[in-house]
């Protein structure tokens, strides 16, 4: 380029430093989030795998059946590296007088597994002989729990002391889930301790009941997993599952599924709004400079010259905006990943530099300012010399704008009003650019702030709506109805209902497989209510089986198909499903207590009792007065479960928060740059309307209606597309872990809306404030102003 | 109304890159006089209308509208002034692109008065464009967008009418028709006219020609008999 078109280049975008700084940090954003997001995805998926394959974490777990032959054949099988078989039990601990259903796991003592080793973070491994136990890091940082520290847990029906040896982490528990139906857990309900595979056994009848394997190099294969989980069926076992259906890898790949979608959702948005704005200004500049462009021509510069400088003013904005934005990218994904696998206790964090992200976010913020900059330098480039050097006309063709077509007493609105109306018509791209930017923030904020309606809608629905117990009792050993009817009697309980949890494996013909919990309720429970899936509450019916919708899909079956249904100690039965319901949380199974003892023609016990308090009940009393009893195991207050998510949600608010600021913020970006535009383009007008006496408070109010009837315009379709998007990205995010169905309140989309009108009249402020200085006589005498 | 200059410096910039526009000007406008004021380009006719205009401020020097010093008004009392007392008419029209011939019109007719739509038709008509009251001014000629300015300026009935170069986009016949509505106007509705122009031929239809140097009026002269605007000739 010539120098003197780098001087111009410069003094331009400093004359107009303030859009191209909102253009700047617009891109800015987008290549951070973008560089933040997805190298905090390829750190974690890294830390993952690393942690996967120096732990060998199992790539698939059968339990039930005959394990010692299930190991035996899969070790044999090629592919296969490693199989073991262990025993695993939940069983009841008291922690500190806090009773709790934990888990019991063995392994060998005196060596690491050979499949799903451990971290030991505090003390030391077991020793062999010992009696001591390993505790898991969740249960040990809730409890306060160190090596040398006592606790009880019952075996065998008596309560014994063990000493705690040391603290672990294992690839098992990083997120420490029960299982896949209980995927929430308080640490006062759920934890996890590893005991020396003989004293386990003790709680399992003497055998293992779980055997775990570990494929050569630790590397998935679904074809080997789907080969050993038939073989492992056809030896008894009642329920297979594999690395990725593991509960807690599960969860941890869902939340790593988020990185990724953020990784391209958020910064696409962002560069397009950045992409918007450059677009608008630079074709302002070019407007504004047809003369200057035909002076340029009209002396010999050549039309890819031209075309080169106004690619400048977007090539600006773009490399100011995201090589900083990279390297801030870069260092947040460092931030974000130690401070994420700190938080989860991953036993090994990777924190690596990847140059393609690098180079990627500074070519993505790149290409977007440059395609931004190309169709108004290409209309430069083209400019007739003749033409552009005898000036714009100022009069174009005006007309009567579309509403007063359609609305004719419009037209006897105040002049000015009129004036602000048509206004909205008379750059029809640029009034498009506005309202695909509305539309693009509203999007953002919708999509954001209709997470947090969700979950928090969904929260409400299963511990509000669905589940009516106050808490859940859970028994040392199967209980009979005396046990039951004994909680009623207890001073602060109002209601006890019996309750039966069984692990089930659910086959709707010999491929479809699904393993679960059954959970009998009483015949008239008013514990649980069931909202099917086309909306209607029910009660639980009195024969058949009521499953979570994701078996719909997960089973190929629907309401009158019948499912096999493998319980442990029961054999296979056939049930008919009579509804699917809408739970958010888990995939249960779920059939009446009569039903359920005529199939198997006993009278079941219970596993755990359903209770409700009486109206001013001290929970915290009752509880203690609860878990004294000799029966009782554990006890979960259904409120602490609902404080443990709202407790997780605080951070999931954080990020949404964060996420409702940078929308805000590129909403303002992009509105202020039309917005200045729109004002800068009329400054002859202003000038005009001054001259003639007209204050500059009216001036205002007409160009802030316009702006505002323009962003008004874009609000209804961005509500209708936001909604949409977030639909759509909750949807990805459904599995039968949690069922995320879009729920967004009418409040929310009232207050986006108001948000975005506000920002838009924020963002006049600086343009509007411009009009106390136009210079009336130097604007009023130029010729194109 | 009467216009008075007393001492009226006006200088745009400071220190060595300061230009003196009007230097030392001293003038006396009284009630219904039309005014041609001739120069070159640079000479500071421009900027006599504009203070007078109060769009502009003097540097120093005194002007008095009526008695009333300019310099010592507010910004909302300029805002008055120029709404009740001063009407532009600009050389390059300076109409909204977005409001009918009748709506420009209107828009300041509004400013001073009910009844803005209606007065605006009636000011078009006297302008000859009665029937062009709902064409954009993109569907008008040079010559009926300057008439519609003209409407606009004289809506109000201003005491004062400010013209800059207002034939200077037109052609000899339409420029000459301007000039001969802005006669007949201004001598039914006794309005102080100051035109601006690089013409000097226009000079034969005023009451007064100032001709302007280099911000000093070099040159003053009253025309007791001033022609018809269709009798100019350049």
């Amino acid at each position: 380029m010539v120098k003197p078109l780098h001087h111009k280049l410069w003094r331009d975008v400093r004359r107009q430093r303030a859009q191209f700084i909102a253009i700047t940090i617009t891109i800015f954003l987008g290549v951070t989030i973008f560089g933040a997001t997805y190298d905090s995805f390829r750190n974690l998926q890294a830390s993952y795998a690393a942690t996967a394959t120096d732990f060998r974490f199992a790539n698939l777990t059968t339990a039930g059946g005959d394990v010692a032959t299930i190991a035996t054949e899969a070790a044999a099988t090629p592919g296969v590296e490693s199989a073991e078989v262990r025993s695993v039990a939940d069983i009841p601990f008291n922690v500190g007088g806090v009773k709790l259903l934990g888990r019991i796991i063995g392994v060998p003592a005196g060596e690491q597994p050979t499949v799903n080793q451990l971290s030991v973070l505090e003390g030391i491994y077991l020793a062999p002989g010992s009696g001591d136990v390993l505790v898991e890091k969740h249960m040990a940082d809730h409890f306060d729990l160190s090596p040398g520290d006592l606790f009880d847990i019952r075996m065998s029906g008596r309560w014994q002391a063990v000493t705690v040896a040391g603290v672990v982490a294992s690839p098992e528990y990083i997120w420490p889930a029960r299982d896949r139906q209980e995927l929430i857990t308080s640490a006062d309900n759920f934890g996890v301790i590893f005991a020396a595979n003989a004293e386990v056994a003790l709680a399992t009848d003497g055998s293992p009941n779980e055997a775990t394997i570990y494929f050569t190099g630790g590397g998935e294969d679904d074809a080997l997993s789907n080969d050993l989980a038939a073989m492992a069926r056809s030896h008894g076992a009642i329920s297979t599952y594999t690395r990725a259906e593991q509960a807690s890898n599960a969860g941890l790949t869902e939340d790593l599924k988020g990185f990724e979608e953020m990784a391209v959702f958020f910064p696409l948005m962002f560069l397009l709004a950045a992409a918007m704005a450059a677009y608008v200004m630079i074709s302002r500049v070019v407007h504004s400079q047809r003369p200057q462009i035909g002076v340029l021509l009209a002396n010999g510069f050549t039309r890819r010259q031209v075309r080169r400088h106004y690619l400048g003013y977007g090539l600006v904005p773009g490399l100011l905006g995201s090589i900083p934005g990279a390297v801030a990218g870069i260092l947040l994904a460092r931030l974000i990943t130690e401070m994420y696998t700190g938080m989860l206790s991953i036993p090994v964090t990777l924190v690596q530099f990847y140059p393609a992200t690098l180079i990627g976010a500074v070519l993505f913020g790149l290409v977007a300012s440059l395609l931004a900059a190309l169709a108004p330098a290409l209309v430069a480039s083209r400019v007739m010399p003749a033409t552009a050097m005898r000036g714009e006309t100022p009069s174009g063709g005006g007309r009567r704008s579309t509403v007063e077509r359609l609305f004719p007493p419009i037209r006897r609105v105040p002049v000015g009003w009129r004036m602000a109306i048509r206004g909205v018509g008379r750059n029809p791209r640029r009034t498009v650019y506005t309202i695909v930017g509305v539309v693009l923030s509203l999007m953002l904020v919708l999509v954001s702030w209709g997470m947090i309606d969700t979950v928090q809608h969904l929260m409400d629905r299963q511990f509000v709506e669905i589940q009516q117990e106050d808490a859940t009792v859970y028994f040392g050993e199967a209980a009979g109805a005396a046990d039951v009817a004994a909680l009623a009697e207890i001073d602060g309980v109002a209601a006890v209902e019996p309750a039966l949890t069984l692990p089930v494996s659910l086959g709707s013909d010999g491929e479809h497989h699904y393993e679960t919990a059954l959970l009998v309720l009483a015949d008239d429970t008013e514990m649980h209510r069931f909202l099917t899936t086309d909306g209607n509450w029910i009660s639980l019916p009195r024969s058949g089986l009521v499953l979570g919708q994701a078996t719909q899909n997960l089973l190929d079956v629907a309401v009158g198909s019948k499912v096999a249904m493998t319980i442990a100690g029961v054999g296979v039965v056939q049930e008919e499903i009579v509804a699917f319901v809408d739970e958010p949380l888990g995939t249960m199974a779920y059939m009446s207590r009569g039903r359920a003892e005529s199939l198997t023609g006993d009278v079941l016990p219970a596993t755990s009792a359903l209770v409700t308090y009486e109206p001013g009940t001290d929970a915290a009393e009752l509880r203690r007065t609860l878990t004294e009893l000799p029966a009782v195991a554990a006890f979960e207050d259904a409120n602490a479960l609902y404080a443990v998510v709202q407790k997780y949600m605080v951070l999931f608010y954080g990020f949404v928060g964060i996420m409702l600021v940078f929308g805000a913020a590129m909403a303002f970006a992009l509105i202020f740059n039309a917005m200045s535009v729109n004002i800068a383009e009329r400054t002859r007008e202003v000038a005009t309307l001054l001259a003639v006496g007209t204050d500059r408070r009216s001036i205002s109010r007409y160009i802030a209606a316009e702006n505002l009837l323009v962003a008004a315009l874009g609000i209804p379709i961005g509500l209708v597309v936001g909604y949409f998007a977030a639909k759509s990205a909750l949807a990805s995010f459904s599995s039968d872990l949690m069922a995320l169905d879009l729920y967004i309140r009418p409040t929310t989309f009232a207050l986006a809306a108001a948000a975005i009108l506000l920002v838009a009249l924020i963002s006049q402020w600086p343009g509007l404030r411009a009009i106390r200085r136009i210079n009336i006589p130097k604007i009023i005498k130029e010729r194109s102003a | 109304m009467t216009i008075k200059m007393t001492d009226v410096w006006k200088t745009f910039g400071e220190g060595h890159t300061a230009v003196d526009a009007l230097r030392d000007m001293n003038l006396v406008g009284t009630q219904g006089e039309f005014t041609v004021i001739l120069g070159p380009s640079g000479s500071g006719k421009t900027t006599l209308l504009n203070l007078v205009g109060a769009i502009d401020d003097p540097t120093r020097g005194e002007l008095l509208v009526n008695g009333h010093n300019l310099s010592a008004l507010d910004v909302d009392q300029k805002v008055k002034f120029r709404r009740e007392s001063v009407g532009f008419v600009f050389q390059f029209f300076n109409l909204i692109p977005t409001l009918t011939a009748a709506e420009n019109v209107e828009l300041v007719a509004d400013l001073t008065l009910p009844n803005g739509a209606e007065r605006a038709a009636v000011v078009l008509e006297q302008v000859g464009l009665g029937d062009r009251l709902h064409h954009f001014p993109g569907e008008l000629s040079g010559g009926e967008q300057q008439r519609v300015a003209l409407a606009r300026a004289l809506v109000k009935q201003p005491p004062i009418l400010l013209c800059d170069e207002p034939t200077g986009e037109l052609d000899f016949e339409t420029g000459r028709m301007i000039l001969s509505l802005l006669r007949r106007v201004s001598r039914e509705t006794n309005q102080t006219v100051l035109l601006v122009t690089h013409n000097a031929a226009i000079g034969d239809m005023a009451d007064r020609v100032l001709r302007l140097r280099s911000g000093v009026i070099v040159d003053d002269v009253s025309n007791s008999s001033p022609v018809d605007a269709e009798a100019l000739t350049w």
